[in-house]
Parts: C-alpha cells; sequence; structure tokens
C-alpha cells in the first residue's frame, strides 16, 4: 500500500522523505522527552542528596525500614521487563509478529508484579503510621520489630522522600502499562511489521528509562 | 535475517548475555550492601548503578549504534544534572559557615576589644549585643 503521489510505504507521512527519516525522528523526539524525564527526577534525586548529607546516620537507620529484598524483587522483575521488551523489539525487527505479541504480554505482566509488589509493601508502611508528609506517625509492633523506633527528627522527610520517589516512579511504571496495553492491541491487530515498528521502539525506549530509574533508586533508598 | 533499512537488531545471545549481567549486578550491589564501607558506600552504590544503567542504554536500548544525535542529548542532558547538583551542593554543604556574623564589623569588634583591655569598664561602655 503506497503513497501514489510519495512513492513511499503508507505509513511514512508526507512530510518526511523516507520511512528512515521518519523513524529517526520519532526517535529523536522520544530521547528529548527522556531527558525531560530524568530532568523530573533528578530533582527528586537532589532533594534525597541534600537531607542525606544533612543527616546521614538518620538516613541510613532508616533504610532498613525498606525490604530489601522485596526491592530486590522489583529489581529483578523490571531488568526481566526491560530484557523482554527488548527481545520484543528484536522479534519484530525480524518479522515475527507472534514473537513480539508474547515479549510485549511478558513486558505488561512484569510491570503489573512490580506494582503489586510496591502495593504490599506500601501498605505495610501504612498499616504501621508510615505515611508522608504531616500524618506521619509511626507506630505498632510486627514480627517483634517496634515502629515507633522511627519517630526521629526528620524521619517524616526520609519517608517523604521515599513516598514520593517511588510513588511518580509507580506513576510511571502505571503509564508503561497503558502504552504497553495500547500497543499489545495494535500488534494483535497485525499493524506492525519489519518495516514500520516505531511505537515499539518508542515505547521500549520510555520503559527502558522506567527501569533505568529504579535501578538507581533501588541502592540508594533500600541498601544504604 | 536480513537488516531492514539499516536499522540494527541486537542479537538475542547479546540480549540475554547483557540481562545476565544486570541480574549479577544486582546481586553484587545487595552483597556489597551488607558491609560498611562508611564514606565509600554512596560512590559504591552509585558507581555499580550507573553501570548497570550503562548497560540498559547501550545495548537495551541499542544507543551504540544508533545515529549520534540521541547519544549527544542524553550527554547534554546528564551535564545539565551534573550542573545542577553540582550547584546546589555548593550552597547546601557550606551552610551555617557564615552562622558567626554579627551587625558589627570584625574590626570594630576588634578595636572594641582593644579598648576594653586592662580599663576598668564604665557603665556607658558595656553593650550587652554587639
Amino acid at each position: 500500500m503506497a503513497n501514489p503521489h510519495t512513492n513511499q510505504p503508507a505509513h511514512v507521512k508526507h512530510y518526511f522523505v523516507s520511512s528512515e527519516q521518519q523513524f529517526d525522528a520519532a526517535k529523536m523526539g522520544m530521547w528529548l522527552f527522556l531527558v525531560t524525564e530524568i530532568l523530573l527526577f533528578s530533582g527528586m534525586f537532589v532533594a534525597y542528596t541534600i537531607y542525606r548529607s544533612w543527616h546521614p546516620e538518620t538516613w541510613t537507620a532508616l533504610s532498613t525500614a525498606l525490604d530489601w529484598k522485596l526491592g530486590g524483587l522489583n529489581t529483578i522483575v523490571l531488568l526481566a521487563s526491560s530484557f523482554t521488551v527488548a527481545m520484543g523489539i528484536n522479534q519484530i525487527q525480524r518479522g515475527n509478529q507472534k514473537g513480539l505479541l508474547i515479549n510485549l504480554v511478558l513486558t505488561f505482566v512484569f510491570a503489573g508484579m512490580f506494582l503489586v509488589v510496591k502495593y504490599f509493601e506500601y501498605s505495610a508502611k501504612f498499616e504501621h503510621g508510615l505515611f508522608p508528609g504531616a500524618a506521619f506517625d509511626p507506630h505498632g509492633v510486627s514480627h517483634g520489630f517496634d515502629y515507633a523506633t522511627y519517630n526521629v527528627p526528620y524521619g517524616p522527610q526520609f519517608f517523604s522522600i521515599y513516598f514520593v520517589m517511588t510513588g511518580i516512579h509507580g506513576f510511571h511504571v502505571l503509564v508503561g502499562m497503558g502504552l504497553f496495553a495500547w500497543i499489545t492491541v495494535k500488534a494483535l491487530k497485525g499493524r506492525f511489521s519489519a518495516e514500520y515498528y516505531t511505537p515499539v521502539e518508542n515505547c521500549g525506549l520510555y520503559w527502558h528509562l522506567v527501569d533505568i530509574i529504579w535501578i538507581f533508586l533501588f541502592p540508594l533508598l533500600y541498601l544504604i | 535475517m536480513s537488516q531492514d533499512h539499516g536499522h540494527h537488531i541486537v542479537p538475542v545471545k547479546t540480549l540475554v548475555a547483557v540481562f545476565g549481567v544486570l541480574v549479577f549486578l544486582t546481586v553484587l550491589t545487595v552483597v556489597l550492601a551488607q558491609f560498611h564501607f562508611g564514606a565509600l558506600e554512596v560512590p559504591i552504590a552509585l558507581g555499580i548503578a550507573f553501570t548497570k544503567a550503562a548497560f540498559v542504554v547501550m545495548i537495551f536500548m541499542a544507543l551504540k549504534w544508533d545515529n549520534r544525535v540521541n547519544a549527544t542529548i542524553l550527554a547534554v542532558g546528564s551535564l545539565f544534572v551534573l550542573v545542577f547538583i553540582s550547584f546546589i551542593l555548593l550552597d547546601t554543604e557550606f551552610r551555617g559557615d557564615l552562622s558567626n556574623t554579627t551587625e558589627t564589623t570584625i574590626m570594630d569588634q576588634q578595636r572594641m576589644d582593644e579598648g576594653l583591655e586592662g580599663r576598668e569598664p564604665a557603665r556607658s561602655d558595656i553593650s550587652f549585643n554587639r
């Protein structure tokens, strides 16, 4: 199905000379957007840095409130999801629509797993009064541990930063799930091929950045 | 399988290998966090995180084989993040260094001290809020 005026495949818009140019332009646009996302998260990382440098012992002590096993599991889950996205692109580059579909669904499932783990993490916090901001009121004993121990100066700030950073990251995961649901539907309809898979490429780039943000969040919040 | 329109296809073997490296580095960072390296903890954790991010960017996002303009965009963006955090730290790390300020200048304070030395202070010379 070629465009009779430009002799290009139908998916090429009239203001691009070729499919190649259109693909490159789209990718560059996505990279520009990704830089704005990096800047968004860097504001929060800077807040973390400042408070950590002002209150290092509090920061190290309170990071024990975060379960590194769950955080580690979430890290592996997101790394796996990045792997499946890259695999999906590999498949569609070779024209394998079924391979693309399987990997898109896997990515979506991994993203869902991440949010489920986060749900359990957050509810455990809320149960014991660990809320962001003014509602901070640690109480209760669980597994022999007294949560009132977290009632220290600058404790609220630590948890505010934890909730805001992982919350905004989690929102990005949710948006990613929406994007993948959208392109999965398109893939099911056979809209992608080795000649045209730009939305898959760009959603993949977005998703890798979401993974990278978590790669930094996990050690900084949970481990050290 | 032939490559299409010059789009570089990253081989499955490479993707699997990189995934393996990423999982290994995750395990490494968790293991190293069990030790207490003091001031080195943050650099070590960040070093491993940057390495993982580099693998994701270069291989999974295929920046290694991509049009150079995208790498430039990322590099410049990262540079600005560096500027952002550096200048903020220049401020926040040195706060409180000037907490010894008073209303009078240091020279005036020294003059007053010299004048008061070895002299019985008259009532008018005593000032409580210098």
